[in-house]
């Protein structure tokens, strides 16, 4: 039996679904991202888990115990919220041991636990400050104490880097990340962010309204996408109109030209119509020799994106982009340049149909 | 630096003429009880007469038993309303304003007509018409004190931070008197403030429950002693002016208090 684990769990409102069908489980330990677009049922799913909304079927279970109708207050999960819902009228150290001294503990413990606190997050000094005398991100450093501090038994954040710039966005994601291991946490982290989603988690379940489209690790997410939906929402991705030229070889036709997948073509028939997709980094200049797959483009546009080169590329009537790292000698085409670029059998991806 | 308009100033003439020159003219009469001369003797006057002191401290006492019914009444209320039904916030809204459109005289008329036979004889005692005294005021005070207990509750993230503390551990009672209440405490004191000034003075009510209170005995030194009334209105004025600076002085130290992404 998972430490975490909900069970075709289903929530309504009127007569939408927000959540459907919703199974997971979730090991002690481990880091879980829901990731998905607004709307897509991920903070709802989390606040089923906190107790705040309740299930409309199905059922929740942590640590064995079945927590699906259980009040928030007695569930024992630490909450990190998008708005940092720290109380104005205390201080640091107060938050921090609001829910310490809710259960009852003794003074000179609330107040160790608090100093353990305070160091985790490198604070120490503000303990007597006020929520409304720390930046963003001190603030959220401080929610995230609040929520640790009373050992719960999963850590539950919702988006709780979305307020913050850019920096402080990646070095506070770091800062959680090594909190979550050091502490050994269970962890549900709700973002929007493939990028934080990736980069934090063990396991990232991607959503898209109201349901699982695809649970699996960060490197499996992205490299590995089996619906389109997964493909497109993380990373960047070329759809690309192709032709079954034989469904038992895996070759299609893409703008005249053969290609392979080392995909199977299930359920496609020769001639059929089907869009493959293909991520911009795994597409390069085809230098000379003989290449799995080979398609003579047109040079489109070339932007540059820092680290990266984007050269957008026409192949018919396909236009799709090719990723190439920058550098000082790097040596590009120019616009209107009839080029051929190449990618592996296995960067071919072929969608299961919505 | 830029010139202040000619209009400008003609209109702060205006404004300060309609609105000071009369409250001058008053203060000048009430300084002139004894001929040819200014004095302070109505003041005094009204201060020493026990009357005063016995309406005062009464009228004083049933203020303070307003404003902690309507903050019971109005925080718990308004919260839950926030959290829980905020779809019935105009319902809510429409009947803290009814006050404004059923007057004062018929409210009474009809607790009297309620509270004055059995079974509710409230009225044959002096605790039962005090108590009555007290709900009238809190039925007249509601809009000001749901208004400013409501714009405090705007101003911070309710359900956020009742989500925050339930996570912790919090139940309601906790969760009200530790975090809701205590982040209100600018809009609360606003409430009372408002409240203390409504009560201070009014007259109706008190006047058809005969009770001993300060907006009658003003308006009866009014009709026989002119130059102690209108020391008395002065008093009354200053102890509005006092509760409406004391709601800016504690509005504006609130302020900063409101930290997050909201």
């Amino acid at each position: 039996m998972s430490f975490l684990e909900l069970y075709n769990v289903r929530k309504t409102f009127g007569q939408t679904d927000a959540v459907r069908a919703f199974n997971l489980q979730v090991e002690r330990g481990e880091f879980i991202s829901f990731l998905g677009p607004s709307g897509c049922g991920k903070t709802t799913t989390l606040r089923m888990i906190a107790g705040f909304e309740l299930p409309t079927s199905g059922k929740i279970s942590l640590n064995g115990n079945d927590i699906t109708y259980k009040p928030p207050q007695k569930r024992n999960t630490g909450m990190v919220f998008q708005s940092y819902a720290l109380f104005p009228n205390m201080t640091v150290a107060d938050n921090i041991g609001f829910g310490l001294k809710i259960a009852g503990e003794p003074k000179s413990a609330i107040q160790k636990r608090v100093d353990e606190m305070l160091a985790l997050i490198k604070m120490n000094q503000f303990g007597h400050r006020y929520p409304y005398q720390l930046s963003g991100g001190q603030q959220q450093r401080v929610a995230l104490a609040r929520a640790i501090a009373i050992r719960p038994q999963v850590l539950l954040l919702d988006e709780p880097l979305s307020a913050l710039d850019a920096k402080i966005r990646v070095s506070l994601r770091q800062e959680i990340r090594s909190i979550q291991q050091k502490l050994g946490i269970t962890t549900i982290y709700v973002t929007h962010d493939q990028e934080e989603a990736l980069s934090l988690s063990d396991r990232v379940v991607v959503m898209n309204d109201g349901r699982i489209e695809q649970v699996g690790t960060p490197f499996e997410i992205y490299n590995f996408p089996t619906t389109e939906f997964t493909a497109q929402f993380v990373g960047t991705l070329n759809t690309i109109q192709a032709t079954v030229r034989d469904a038992a070889l895996g070759a299609l036709i893409v703008a005249n030209q053969e290609i392979t997948t080392s995909q199977k073509l299930e359920g496609l028939q020769n001639g059929d119509a089907h869009s493959i997709a293909i991520r911009p980094e795994r597409i390069s200049f085809a230098a000379d020799g003989k290449k799995p797959n080979v398609l003579n483009v047109r040079i489109e546009t070339i932007t540059f994106l820092g680290s990266i080169v984007r050269i957008q590329v026409s192949a018919g009537e396909n236009i799709f982009y090719m990723d190439t790292f920058n550098n000082p000698f790097l040596s590009l085409p120019k616009i209107g340049d009839l080029v051929e670029v190449t990618f592996s059998k296995e960067a071919v991806l072929v969608l299961k149909n919505e | 630096m830029k010139k202040f308009p000619l209009g400008s100033w003609l209109i702060i003439f205006v404004g300060f003429t309609y609105f000071f020159l009369p409250l001058i003219g008053t203060l000048d009469f009430s300084l002139r009880i004894l001929k040819d001369q200014i004095t302070l003797d109505a003041y005094a006057n009204v201060i020493n007469a026990p009357r005063f002191q016995n309406t005062f401290t009464y009228s004083f006492t049933m203020a303070l038993w307003t404003i902690a019914a309507c903050t019971l009444l109005v925080a718990p209320t308004a919260y839950w309303v926030h959290l829980k039904l905020p779809h019935l916030r105009p319902i809510i809204e429409f009947i803290t304003l009814l006050t404004f459109v059923v007057p004062a005289i018929l409210l009474v008329f009809g607790l009297i007509r309620i509270y004055s036979r059995p079974p509710l004889s409230l009225m044959e005692s002096e605790i039962g018409s005090d108590f009555l005294l007290v709900m009238g005021y809190v039925s007249l005070t509601l809009p000001f004190m749901y208004r400013a207990v409501d714009n405090g509750l705007r101003a911070i993230d309710v359900r956020t931070l009742t989500e925050a503390a339930q996570s912790l551990g919090a139940g309601w009672r906790t969760i009200l008197f530790s975090v809701i209440f205590p982040n209100l405490r600018a809009a609360l004191l606003s409430g009372a403030f408002l409240t203390f000034a409504t009560v201070i003075g009014e007259f109706t009510i008190a006047t058809f429950l005969a009770r001993p209170a300060f907006g009658p005995y003003m308006a009866n030194l009014g009709q026989t002693r002119p130059y102690e009334s209108t020391a008395l209105t002065m008093i009354s004025l200053a102890l509005t002016w006092i509760s409406i600076g004391m709601i800016q002085l504690l509005g504006r130290g609130a302020q900063g208090q409101i930290a997050g992404t909201r």
